[in-house]
């Protein structure tokens, strides 16, 4: 719009003026109203969770008093009980969040590096063909991942009519290791592309002249690009720890019939499945699960931040 | 509390093992090839070894050498260990034997020792052999197969070697003459009806042959040894990460596409049947409601959005030469136009394939716009942080949790009753007001008069600065809250809400079945998801804005500009590949949207999605040729996406 329009605004009267002065906060109002709005289920699944069975069921969360609080929930959900045993399920979101995070990492540090300043024929071709698997819907390698678990890779040799096994039968199916080796392989397309991101933006003439002093790729990797990549290996870490936390997908497929291996949202998925006697454990039940990510997110809110932009922005 | 110490020392005790082992492997590799530019004997040392290693592993992860049988049942580490334990020896003792040999420099003892150890280790592997796994030493396939082998390989190299002829014919001759054993004997005989002893033999002549090939092996020279270094290094560094990837993504994602073309069982090849079942199936793609389409109220509602866009970009041409322009007064009539469109498309065809569309329709342009809107917002606000924080924090939470967060929101309960959900108790309550009377119904009518007369106010004085651009988004408030308050005050109608009366004229609430109540039960689902991407979004886009050059917005600034107009005209096309990236990365997330469908209704009422329906297929219905067909769907269905992506950064790099 040309300046033209502006010079032919009529002069106002001073009330007028100081609504006009008043609509323009209009934009700040309806921030705090989305903000409200996007704050108010997680508020009500915070007070119902500290509610009786029977208030939950009669009367919404609003009708909540300070007096009629009670902690019977959270003590039912983490005690061992037939329905939930979610202290055990706990343990066990540990043992598939802890190294499905840690191993990741080394093995993407290590290739990031050497797409970033390795030379070698085709580097190009495969650190897209690598990344572009980020897309990859994790479906598609779910139903042959699961066989590869229960019985192992076999070949039958064509004409010769004999099976080999490709990969052995380690009798992997219904343990957390599956869970958290199959996290592993499809969080190295992201891992690889983001630690690369930054490792690729290092100053070069440091490796420069670390390699004019001799030093080889193995040396620099150690003494130089780890040392300066930690607040990239840490977005990475806080990404896959709240992933593996939260995922509910890939321990259905590969642990969801074993009931000792099941990570923490399996119970309360089947929990709210069953619309049954202890629906009234779900807020309390969802809300221990979602402790453990919300303290990671709330204590490193600055490196999830800065890694989401870095995979995004960047890239 | 014992228990979780356990767990928590056996978990952490694992993760130690793995990655130090897998390190001290991978060092050792590095160590290796470190050592490549004084000698080449390394190199080959390490290739050699790993040889081995795949021989020994290929016999024992058959179960076919003595010791590495396992029992069923047994723990899985302890498998491993059962099957590492023979490829590991037999690789350190193929080092030592090349370390040995490769020392001497006449070529005869080199032959001599070589001939002799591997020969040797040949001989002793086939000794280790199961009973059931001796191959027969008399029968045409031990002899005739080396004979053949050997030809074929010999010829091949001499005929793509230029110089030394002779020697690349002779080692070609030995690799063919041992493959060929290895093949003829174990492949083409009846396992099991030899002796020991013939196994032994054959083992050994395998060996024998493998050896004088090694020792035969041209020396290389300094600077093809630079290169070789240079490539096993790249190799070293990258084998972990794309084993892994090819492992557990590439080689299952072509078996998948494998699978969806045989049966059930995976037993019998049923060509693209699985597909045509998808494609003919009602719950898939029901277009049997099509003609209500043209009478559709949302129809209506996107005509009229299109034909007030097509009149104002018609305008808009006349005076600034663009028919469609970011920011100007045609924008909001397009905008709603294809949403209303959208909507009535979608609510019209049901099924699985339409709501999936229907979901990367809804989420991703939901999120994008609304994380913009608050990153717009926010920018500079007092306690921005704090905002930022709260939109920000779903995404710490997962599927599961909030789809037992939005349960709470939308619990319905019998009308009889006083509702427990947040959402249903606003809808009943607004019905109370509209309907009721008193203090309570003037208040709020107040409330909704108020943003209406502010929609006046602003739409006349943009009138009379004869601001053209900027009178459709007070028109909107204004009109929308002219009609709410027409339906609340009952000009209009029977008042708003969940309400209906009883014979008796008594007030009866009438809530909402959000989860059950086909097709728009599609959409509260598809909120749950926007919920927890927006924050995703609003991130993204608050640093791209940041991101933004100032001169750039300054000298608009300069130029006259007033916020809004930078805003469409420098900064939003400036942010622009930002928002290609931000919707290509929530729709693949869409596409494979599965916990918030499995948790609030498993795909019921109509709210089946492609990931759920899979999952369904494969894994409880143990369909796997129809569950492999409808993740290769997905997998299709974002093939575009991984195309744009590739381009992307091949324009990058």
């Amino acid at each position: 719009m040309s300046s033209t329009m502006r010079d032919s605004s009529v002069t106002e009267p001073g009330v007028i003026a100081w609504i006009y002065g008043k609509l323009s906060r209009v934009p700040v109002v309806v921030l705090w109203f989305i903000v409200m709005v996007w704050s108010l289920p997680t508020v009500s699944l915070f007070i119902n969770s500290w509610r009786a069975r029977d208030a939950q069921r009669s009367s919404g969360w609003w009708t909540a008093r300070p007096d009629s609080l009670t902690v019977d929930n959270y003590r039912q959900v983490l005690t061992a009980s037939a329905t939930s045993d979610l202290g055990k399920s706990l343990l066990n979101s540990m043992a598939i969040s802890i190294p499905a995070t840690i191993i990741p990492i080394s093995i993407a540090a290590f290739a990031a590096y050497a797409f970033a300043w390795m030379r070698f024929k085709g580097r190009m071709q495969l650190f897209v063909a690598t990344v572009s698997l980020l897309a990859l819907p994790l479906q598609v390698a779910l139903i042959p991942l699961l066989q590869l678990y229960v019985g192992g890779a076999h070949f039958t040799l064509p004409w010769l009519d004999k099976t080999i096994a490709l990969f052995p039968d380690f009798d992997l199916v219904n343990t957390t290791t599956a869970v958290w080796l199959t996290h592993t392989g499809f969080a190295l397309p992201f891992a690889i592309f983001l630690i690369h991101n930054y490792i690729v933006a290092l100053p070069g003439e440091i490796f420069e002249s670390a390699r004019v002093d001799g030093a080889d790729h193995f040396t620099i990797f150690w003494r130089l690009v780890v040392p300066l990549s930690i607040p990239v290996l840490a977005a990475f870490a806080i990404f896959q720890f709240l992933w593996t936390w939260n995922d509910y997908l890939i321990a259905n497929t590969m642990v969801g019939t074993n009931p000792n291996a099941l990570p923490t949202t399996i119970p309360i998925a089947n929990l709210a499945g069953d619309f049954g006697r202890n629906e009234h454990l779900l807020p309390a039940a969802a809300f221990v699960q979602a402790t453990v990510p919300l303290i990671v997110f709330f204590s490193m809110q600055r490196y999830f931040v800065r890694g989401l932009i870095a995979g995004a922005v960047k890239g | 509390m014992r228990d979780f110490i356990a767990k928590l020392t056996s978990t952490l005790v694992a993760v130690v093992v793995a990655v130090g082992v897998s390190g001290g492997v991978w060092i050792l590799a590095n160590l290796l090839v470190n050592r490549l530019r004084d000698t080449s004997s390394r190199a080959t040392i390490t290739g050699r070894a790993l040889v081995g290693f795949l021989i020994a592993g290929l016999l024992s992860g058959n179960r076919l050498a003595q010791f590495s049988t396992v029992k069923a049942g047994t723990v899985w580490w302890r498998a491993f260990a059962q099957w590492l334990w023979l490829p590991l020896v037999m690789a350190l003792l193929v080092v030592f034997v090349t370390y040995v040999a490769e020392r001497q420099s006449a070529t005869v003892r080199r032959l001599g020792i070589y001939v002799l150890a591997c020969g040797t280790l040949g001989g002793a592997l086939a000794a280790l052999l199961n009973d059931v796994a001796h191959p027969r030493l008399v029968s045409p396939a031990t002899y005739v197969a080396p004979i053949v082998c050997a030809g074929l390989f010999a010829g091949f190299t001499a005929s793509v070697r230029k110089r030394r002829r002779q020697s690349a014919a002779l080692r070609g001759a030995l690799l063919g003459t041992s493959a060929g054993l290895f093949v003829g004997a174990w492949g083409f005989n009846d396992l099991g009806s030899g002796t020991a002893a013939q196994s032994i033999m054959i083992g050994a002549a395998v060996g024998v042959c493998i050896g004088a090939f090694w020792a035969l092996a041209p020396r290389v020279s300094a600077a093809s040894r630079f290169a070789t270094e240079r490539r096993a290094r790249a190799a070293v560094f990258l084998a972990p990460a794309l084993g892994f990837i090819a492992i557990a993504l590439v080689i299952p994602s072509l078996r998948t596409i494998y699978l969806s073309l045989l049966d059930r069982k995976s037993k019998s090849f049923v060509g693209l049947d699985n597909y045509f079942t998808i494609f003919r199936d009602d719950k898939s793609l029901d277009v049997s409601r099509i003609g209500s389409l043209i009478t559709s109220r949302l129809t209506i509602a996107a005509i009229v959005c299109l034909i007030v866009f097509v009149f104002l970009a018609a305008r808009g041409k006349r005076r600034t030469g663009h028919f469609v322009e970011f920011g100007s007064a045609s924008m909001t009539p397009l905008a709603l136009g294809v949403l209303f469109g959208g909507f009535a498309i979608f609510t019209t065809l049901r099924g699985t394939l339409v709501n999936n569309l229907w979901w990367v329709f809804v989420v991703t342009s939901f999120s994008s716009i609304i994380g913009l809107l608050i990153a717009v917002l926010a920018d500079g606000v007092r306690l921005e942080r704090i905002a930022k924080t709260i939109i920000f924090m779903p995404l710490a939470i997962s599927m599961v949790g909030a789809s037992v967060i939005w349960r709470l929101v939308y619990i319905s309960r019998d009308s009889s009753k006083p509702q427990s959900g947040t959402l249903n108790s606003v809808w009943v309550g607004l019905g109370r007001l509209s309907t009721g009377e008193g203090l309570g119904k003037i208040v709020f009518g107040v409330i909704i008069l108020l943003p209406t007369i502010g929609g006046l106010l602003v739409l006349v004085r943009h009138l009379v600065r004869r601001e053209w651009s900027r009178v459709t988004m007070p028109t909107a408030v204004f009109a929308l809250g002219t009609w709410f308050s027409l339906r609340y005050w009952q000009v209009i109608g029977a008042g708003l809400g969940g309400h209906q009366f009883s014979e008796s004229g008594e007030f009866t609430a009438d809530p909402i079945n959000f989860l059950q109540e086909s097709p728009f039960n599609n959409f509260w689902l598809m909120v749950v998801l926007i919920w927890t991407q927006a924050g995703f979004a609003m991130v993204i886009f608050a640093a791209a804005i940041r991101a933004v050059p100032r001169e750039l917005t300054d000298a608009a600034r300069v130029d006259g500009a007033d916020t809004r107009q930078t805003f469409w005209q420098v900064t939003l096309p400036q942010i622009a590949p930002t928002i290609g990236v931000v919707a290509t990365t929530i729709m693949v997330l869409v596409m494979k949207v599965f916990d918030i469908a499995k948790v609030m209704t498993n795909g019921n009422f109509g709210t089946e999605v492609l990931a759920n329906n899979m999952y369904r297929e494969a894994f409880s219905n143990l369909n796997i040729g129809l569950g492999a067909a409808l993740a290769v769907l997905i997998f299709v269905s974002v093939l575009p996406i991984i195309y744009f992506n590739i381009r992307r950064m091949s324009r990058m790099t």
